[in-house]
């Protein structure tokens, strides 16, 4: 009889990521914080600790002592792909690793054991393998042409020819919510903060790539994250500046892991910059929020991935009228808003079921206006704000946003409005 | 030659060096399973030589950036579990009372076997090391560690037995090590007792004191050392480690 041959292999694990398989007490503290689990009526099969198990017992059955001493038991196949389904039922947002006492690094473990399935055939899920071949042909996941990338920059925004600061807008600003690229750009100049655009040099962070375990595949994220940082570096400037978490923690975490060394110059968050404007006093304001309750919502990525917590809060407190409240779960134990890790592309039922409770949470405290500073945050707590409240439409950034109903904004449209600044991104203007 | 508790020196040392060895083989066995892991992120899987282990631990211990100094990490979160503390001060109080019970017995018995072999082996050692000696001395010690452990052992059952959330998600995993670690502080307690005639003996007589401490002696070397590598109880030396390896982790 042949020899069997193990079911799984070790292939994207490290072996501290192995080691910490072993590491789980199964306290389950876990289970009491993942946003998925709680969304998903608690089956046993999303709970963090029953993953690690799983994975556990996978490597067990493949190299353990009993393997090693009969042979490795075999794990079927449906077993496999059910493991791999709940697994990318998972924001990756990391709270499972906040809260761990073993200090499991949750988030880099679900993403090596996703690309270890990947690689395997077992994953992605969903929509969500249309990503390496758009980013790779079109270098953002939207499948729009390099060429538009500065399409979205109305007249009347200056655009540095050689700046100390490069704004990188990031595909979602760009092609999709227009209007936080606008805001920023209006705001940066309003600051007299002159800044430079990539252009067309600009190619997606491949964010998506790396969070659903696809990294390897025509190393797209690693020539992304090559060309971006050349072309980034290319420029001359000291920093480069983010509106967008995502991007913000794939240049702060996965670009020097990526090209293998500390890129020459400083990442920033506009929150982190606006919030020193803030401490000068540099700041002038020509509108009130007119004493409306604004809470935050700490974007996974900006929080806690990279330890943004203050400086959006800074801000947010701060602007004129505003009454800041703070939500239950914040900081290091946020609530994911749901449209991490790929859930927003692969199954967005459950991202915004995800989102409707991180709106509930914002009603909690009767917030007028849910504030963040991610893209994806804004976009899946619109989805969960409409679902909550019954709400249709399709035109995220034209919808109407009623008195009696709560506002999801982004930060740096609030402070746009507050500076007195126009938010109509250029079709709205052009329109008029 | 009779062991201190009356157990033969003979079998004591046989179970002591079986139950090592099967430590040991299951640590290896452990360490080459880990190391069949990369050295780093994106890399390619290592040739599963235990050295690959080793030095992507010392690497990733010693990498600079995110996280707090090894220091803190191993006082705040590993000896203090803070961790747990702030998660849960009942969970704590129940682990750290586990843990300082299962340390302080785990290594006053070390001593015990250490002065015992040196006595064998002949060497001269001050009056207060006699192994009869020291073993009055720490009587007290080991009576307070073992309640202070079977304190823990108790709200961990109780926690099992009348949360329906912690009962209902218990495994076979997980019973196996609260099972044994109860077994083990219970046979402790027993074998004590016969032997001093106390409160735990029963009644039970005195001939019975070998036995029952040979019984003890066996389990606890089969549970608290030999079995590690191979259950749950390997969270004893994997989870100090990711907290280490992790710079007190998020």
């Amino acid at each position: 009889m042949a020899k069997r041959t193990p079911s799984i292999n070790t292939n994207n694990l490290t072996a501290v990521q192995l080691m910490e398989i072993d590491a789980c007490t199964r306290c389950g503290e876990c289970l009491n914080w993942c946003p998925t689990y709680d969304a998903q009526d608690q089956p046993a099969g999303l709970a963090p600790r029953d993953k690690i198990k799983r994975w556990k017992s996978y490597m067990d059955r493949s190299y353990g002592l009993r393997a090693k001493l009969f042979g490795p038991r075999p794990v079927s196949d449906n077993e496999m792909q059910e493991f791999s389904d709940d697994l990318y039922y998972c924001t990756t947002c990391g709270v499972c690793g906040t809260v761990c006492e073993a200090g499991i690094n949750t988030v880099e473990l679900w993403e090596s054991i996703r690309a270890n399935l990947v690689k395997r055939g077992n994953g992605p899920y969903g929509k969500q393998n249309m990503f390496p071949k758009l980013i790779k042909e079109y270098h953002n996941p939207y499948m729009k042409d390099q060429k538009d990338r500065l399409l979205w920059i109305p007249n009347g925004i200056e655009i540095a020819e050689k700046a100390d600061v490069v704004y990188f807008a990031g595909c979602t600003a760009g092609f999709n919510q227009q209007v936080l690229g606008v805001c920023t750009a209006r705001v940066m100049n309003k600051l007299e903060v002159p800044f430079m655009l990539l252009g067309e040099e600009e190619w997606c962070c491949s964010s998506a790539l790396v969070r659903t375990g696809q990294p390897h595949i025509d190393d797209v994220p690693r020539l992304a994250a090559i060309h971006n940082v050349e072309a980034l570096e290319a420029t001359g400037a000291s920093t480069v500046m983010f509106a967008c978490a995502g991007c913000f923690r794939v240049a702060t975490i996965d670009w020097p892991r990526l090209i293998g060394r500390k890129p020459k110059f400083n990442v920033v968050h506009i929150a982190d910059l606006l919030a020193d404007y803030i401490k000068q006093g540099k700041i002038k304001w020509e509108g009130s929020l007119n004493n409306q309750t604004i809470t935050y919502h700490d974007p996974c990525h900006l929080g806690r991935h990279c330890g943004v917590y203050e400086t959006p809060r800074i801000v947010l407190d701060n602007l004129p009228g505003a009454k800041f409240v703070e939500m239950d779960r914040i900081r290091e134990e946020q609530r994911c808003c749901g449209a991490g890790g790929g859930v927003k592309a692969g199954i967005p039922d459950l991202a915004v079921g995800i989102s409707s409770t991180r709106i509930k949470d914002a009603q909690d405290v009767n917030a007028d206006i849910l504030a963040s500073t991610c893209p994806f945050c804004r976009r899946n707590l619109g989805d969960g704000r409409d679902s909550v409240y019954g709400i249709t439409g399709t035109d995220f950034d034209l919808r109407d946003n009623p008195e009696n109903e709560m506002q999801v904004e982004d930060m740096i449209v609030l402070v746009a409005e507050l500076m007195g600044l126009s938010t109509k991104i250029k079709s709205q203007m052009e329109e008029e | 030659m009779d062991y201190y508790s009356n157990i033969s020196f003979t079998v004591m040392t046989v179970i002591a060096f079986i139950a090592i060895a099967m430590f040991l083989y299951g640590m290896f066995t452990n360490i080459k399973k880990w190391s069949l892991g990369s050295t780093g992120y994106g890399l390619e899987p290592s040739n599963g030589s235990i050295i690959v282990f080793i030095k992507t631990l010392i690497t990733q211990i010693r990498k600079e950036g995110h996280g707090q100094p090894f220091l803190t990490t191993f006082v705040l979160d590993i000896l203090l579990q803070r961790r747990i503390l702030r998660r849960s001060p009942l969970r704590w109080f129940m682990h750290i009372t586990i843990f300082v019970g299962w340390m302080a017995l785990f290594v006053f018995s070390l001593m015990m076997f250490a002065v015992e072999i040196i006595e064998m082996i002949g060497i001269s050692l001050p009056h207060a090391l006699h192994p009869e000696v020291l073993r009055d001395t720490m009587s007290l010690p080991n009576d307070v560690f073992s309640y202070i452990l079977l304190v823990g052992i108790i709200i961990a059952i109780v926690r099992r037995l009348f949360i329906s959330d912690v009962r209902e998600n218990t495994i076979a995993y997980d019973s196996v090590f609260l099972g044994g670690l109860t077994i083990i502080t219970i046979t402790g307690f027993i074998s004590d007792g016969i032997r001093n005639g106390g409160f735990w003996g029963f009644g039970i007589v005195d001939s019975t004191a070998p036995p029952a401490a040979l019984f003890h002696v066996v389990i606890s070397l089969l549970f608290c050392l030999a079995y590690i590598p191979y259950s749950k109880y390997m969270h004893m030396i994997a989870a100090p480690l990711a907290l280490l390896a992790n710079k007190g982790g998020e």
